[in-house]
């Protein structure tokens, strides 16, 4: 079953969809509440609407293509360079899929947060000014004449490219064929979900799906990062005893008996059928080490860890025994891009929001209108 | 002055008829020696000589060694094929016959060669030693009229392999649980007479008895002069009918005399090769010489041919060529009827397993040989009336007590796909019956007395001290019980006799208590820390049970876990509750997001639309008009 779908790669394409059609639910909402004189003019309002879905679903196939290119001659390259140390390539991959998958497994479940987020980054895109004259006129004029398409467009692209790359890396192991079934899968679901918040908002049940669906994706990521301890130690092994041990079957001397925490001669996820799923699953190992028994155990620790200390950050607005300091600032990436002078208020926010339902842009008599950020009265 | 002639003729006839003493003074030492001509690396050798010298006796000559041992390991002697009759203590092999001779000791071996003549070797029975060099041959030679064949000269051969490093570190290797399917180590290199590319120096027109002994201690060889015949006369010191053959198949420690006629002419040399059986390696390191060619030189004038191309191919032509015979229809030229029906048949299942420390061990019925605590001999010797009882010996050390003069069956059913020479001490047997190649790993061809194809023994069986059984095959052996004495049997793979395939037979326990053993034998005991009194736990008493009592024996390694253990299941069980535990926490981090803000936003404009369409009742409260009004 799983070299016909590969649940990881459902969850990141799902993912990355999902947030693709909260940036459309989000552009969409700015226009009905009056972006750029769309509630004034109908025939503006669709023409606008019109952008947004030509823009965001451009993104989204443009990205299709480019990630079935990149995937298609990648495994049309041999893949053979890495059957000599396959134990420690799949091992790696197992490890850079984990990280993948626990990194965006979390805002799923806040998902009001993303949807904040996109509202905040792109109101500032619509009103950015542009910083020069010359630049206003080159390419300022056009994107300006058509923000509600290159916006969608250069988000869903943006997006998309990233889920190719996080979908090349969590299914660099798997064969060709376990591709497109999750993909399509990925798409759909994330479509539907986004949907759904658009028109019922963030609901109980459909909490209740995303947590569900969340904890499947732990659940997985905690058996990869246990798979992928696992390989690195039968790696090692391997090289030791000069073969693939594994090759022999499930028997007495495949395995390493001084590691071992439990064996049986049945049951192998890489060679029995149906094991596989319980492997991809819930990380079963018919063959269990020291190292992916407790690097399981450690791996849920971790989760639990973080979750703990996001819901005490929440709730008092600060990590526990360190005022002022927060989960976001622990990031590097604060730091360097500078996040701490992008941190909004409430009552910052609330004027966003404001200006972008006054925003005019560019209509098509050619008449350019803009409102400086200094212009605070609302119309 | 003519008596004076007749009696010098007498008394060197009486000399030379009557039996010598011969003494030797044997100082066990380290010689760095470069034996195949690319590696020189330290070897075992005898008062600093490496090769060992070969020793030579007439029949019914008695030797005395001196063994000092002067290396930093313990070592021992075997007197490869020798009966030992009577002088069951100086066989040689470690807790079986005496103990280690521990470095400084000297151990002495004083016996008689009697009832046999031909071609033996001595060898170390420590462990894998004699791979380091503790090995020679010895020649027992039978008075001139009793040779039915003719020859000129007699040449020496001894063929084997060479390991780059020394024996205890391979063993180490070998026996790891990082060798799970337990891959016998591959030799560097094959050696003839201890070197490589000799050339041997014939006369023309004349008849060579050689005397080849395989002194290795894994690998069998093939022996062939190109456009020469061998003509098998002997094998493991029992004369045989003569056999012409155009090539031999010789396994570790067996030995032929094969008479070679040189040609008339000198126009040509020839190759004489010697090559591995391959088939006997699990890996083919792509530098193993598998070939190696020799010279049989007629004439120092004319070009030697080159040698033999070494790669799969020209081993797969050669083998084409070659045509060995199957040593089970040689004839024994004594003519020695079958022996009457066994009085005892024990029958040796040989598998191999992976036991709990991930080691793959040789077993027969499941048990792999484990040494007593107490040389086999010394239990026998000391356990008085009790000697009869096979538990005296272990659990471990698969001892079998047979009675004096018995006939003995040995049915050895060889579950492994390998083929492996086995060797019984004290004796030769006769090779009833053997099976070929079995084809189906799954179900090898197990002895069954009921098919007839199994059971037609020969008339005049073979007999010898040491014959290969086929992979999935089996052989059946028959021997008599007329030496009374504690006899090993065991596969002469050194690797696999580590590994534990070996059993023990305690030949007439009473006959041996006759037997005489010298103190130094004792004394040799003391020094290597090792009790010569008490059964294979090294127990002992005045009681039966005490004898019986075999708690702290020696025994093999458990087996491998079968399933899940506590270990397991505690580890089972602690993941699922953090498992558990993970998904609760995601479950409660999750359900916070259900917006309040939303829900609120929505009842608002519920609120909203039912006020703009009346159904709900103004702000005010309708009780409170009396308040409004008043404010």
């Amino acid at each position: 079953m799983v070299n016909v779908f590969n649940v990881q790669i459902f969850f990141v394409v799902f993912r990355e969809a999902l947030e693709a059609v909260i940036v459309v639910s989000v552009l969409l909402a700015f226009l009905k509440q009056g972006l750029g004189g769309a509630s004034d003019d109908p025939l503006v309002y669709k023409k606008l609407v019109r952008q947004v879905w030509i823009g965001a679903g451009l993104g989204v196939l443009i990205c299709l293509i480019i990630g079935g290119a990149f995937i298609g001659t990648f495994y049309g390259l041999g893949r053979d360079i890495w059957s000599k140390s396959e134990d420690l390539w799949e091992g790696i991959f197992c490890i850079i899929a984990t990280v993948l998958i626990s990194v965006m497994g979390i805002p799923m479940l806040r998902i009001n947060k993303m949807k904040e987020k996109w509202r905040v980054k792109l109101a500032r895109a619509l009103l950015k000014k542009p910083s020069s004259r010359a630049e206003k006129w080159k390419i300022g004029y056009l994107t300006k004449r058509y923000a509600l398409f290159f916006l969608p467009f250069i988000t869903c692209l943006r997006e998309g490219l990233e889920a190719v790359v996080f979908v090349g890396g969590v299914g660099i192991s798997e064969p060709a064929s376990s591709f497109p079934l999750p993909v399509v899968c990925g798409l759909i679901a994330g479509i539907v979900v986004g949907v759904l918040l658009y028109y019922f908002g963030s609901s109980v049940s459909l909490q209740i799906f995303l947590v569900i669906s969340t904890c499947i994706l732990y659940l997985i990521a905690a058996g990869l990062f246990s798979r992928g301890v696992w390989f690195f130690e039968n790696y090692k092994y391997s090289q030791q005893t000069g073969g693939d041990a594994a090759e022999n079957g499930s028997g007495p001397g495949t395995y390493d008996i001084a590691k071992s925490v439990w064996h049986v001669n049945c049951c192998n996820p890489l060679t029995d059928h149906g094991w596989d799923v319980f492997n991809a699953l819930l990380g079963w190992q018919n063959s269990a080490t020291y190292g992916s028994v407790i690097s399981y155990n450690i791996y849920w620790l971790a989760v639990i860890a973080v979750l703990v200390l996001m819901y005490y950050e929440e709730k008092t607005g600060h990590l526990p025994f360190a005022k002022g300091l927060t989960l976001g600032k622990l990031n590097p990436m604060y730091y360097v891009k500078g996040k701490k002078k992008d941190e909004l208020t409430q009552e910052e926010k609330e004027e966003l929001f404001e200006q972008v339902k006054h925003k005019k842009l560019v209509s098509g008599s050619g008449a350019e209108e803009e409102l400086s950020l200094t212009d605070k009265e609302a119309k | 002055m003519l008596i004076l002639r007749v009696v010098y003729a007498l008394v060197w006839a009486l000399l030379s008829v009557s039996p010598k003493t011969h003494v030797f003074h044997f100082n066990l030492t380290y010689v760095d020696a470069d034996a195949d001509g690319t590696f020189s690396r330290r070897m075992i050798g005898i008062n600093n000589q490496w090769p060992l010298p070969t020793i030579r006796v007439k029949k019914n000559d008695r030797i005395q060694i001196h063994f000092t041992n002067l290396l930093e390991t313990k070592a021992s002697l075997h007197f490869h094929g020798l009966f030992q009759q009577g002088t069951n203590a100086m066989d040689g092999p470690e807790m079986v016959t005496q103990c280690p001779v521990a470095p400084g000791s000297t151990f002495l071996y004083d016996f008689k060669v009697t009832k046999q003549a031909g071609t033996y070797w001595y060898h170390s029975h420590s462990g894998s030693q004699y791979a380091d060099g503790l090995r020679g041959i010895l020649i027992v030679e039978d008075t001139e009229q009793d040779y039915h064949f003719h020859f000129d000269e007699e040449v020496v051969l001894s063929v084997g392999e060479h390991y780059h490093q020394e024996s205890s570190e391979v063993l180490s290797k070998f026996m790891s649980r990082y060798n799970p399917t337990g891959a016998e180590p591959i030799p560097q290199n094959s050696l003839f007479n201890e070197t490589k590319n000799v050339t041997w120096h014939v006369e023309p027109g004349k008849t060579y008895l050689l005397r080849i002994v395989n002194m290795g201690l894994f690998t069998s060889q093939y022996l062939s002069i190109e456009d020469h015949t061998f003509t098998i006369v002997e094998a493991d010191g029992v004369f045989v009918e003569p056999q012409e053959v155009d090539s031999l198949y010789i396994a570790v420690a067996q030995r032929y005399s094969v008479l070679v006629k040189s040609k008339k002419s000198t126009k040509k040399n020839y190759r004489f090769l010697n090559i591995i059986d391959q088939e006997m390696l699990d890996v083919l390191p792509a530098d193993l010489q598998v070939i190696s060619t020799n010279w049989m030189v007629y004439n120092d004038d004319v070009e030697m041919p080159s040698p033999l191309e070494n790669n799969d191919k020209s081993f797969e032509n050669q083998l084409a060529k070659m045509h060995p015979f199957d040593d089970f229809y040689l004839v024994p030229l004594g003519k020695e009827a079958l022996l009457p029906d066994a009085d005892v048949v024990i029958t040796l299942d040989f598998t191999m397993d992976v036991l709990g420390d991930g080691v793959t061990y040789a077993s027969f019925n499941g048990v792999s040989y484990v040494p007593p605590k107490v040389p086999t001999l010394y239990s026998v010797v000391s356990s008085g009336k009790y000697a009869n009882n096979q538990q005296v010996y272990g659990s471990n050390t698969n001892t079998f007590v047979i009675q004096n003069n018995e006939v003995v069956d040995i049915v050895l059913n060889n579950m492994d796909p390998g083929k492996h020479p086995f060797h019984l001490h004290g004796h030769t047997f006769q090779v009833i019956s053997r099976s070929p190649e079995g084809m189906d790993e799954e179900d090898p061809i197990k002895f069954d007395p009921n098919n007839s194809s199994h059971t037609n023994y020969p008339e005049y069986p073979m007999i010898r001290d040491t014959v290969q059984v086929h992979p999935n095959g089996f052989f059946v052996l028959r021997f008599k019980a007329d030496n009374p004495g504690v006899w090993f049997f065991h596969c002469h793979v050194d690797w696999h006799l580590e590994q534990g395939l070996a059993i023990t037979f305690v030949e007439a326990p009473f006959e041996i208590q006759k037997q005489k053993i010298i103190p130094n034998h004792y004394d040799n005991c003391k020094s290597s820390n090792v009790s010569t009194i008490g059964n294979a736990a090294g127990n002992y008493g005045e009681t039966k049970e005490s004898w019986l009592n075999l708690q702290g024996e020696n025994v093999q390694v458990a087996p491998l876990p079968a399933g899940f253990t506590t270990k397991g299941y505690v580890a089972m069980i602690l993941c699922t509750l953090v498992a558990v535990y993970g998904v609760w926490s995601i479950y409660k981090y999750g359900m916070e997001d259900v917006n309040s803000e939303d829900t609120e936003a929505v009842i608002r404009k519920l609120y909203d639309i039912l006020r703009t369409n009346g159904a709900l009742e103004p702000e005010y409260d309708d009780g409170d008009e009396e308040l409004l009004i008043a404010s």
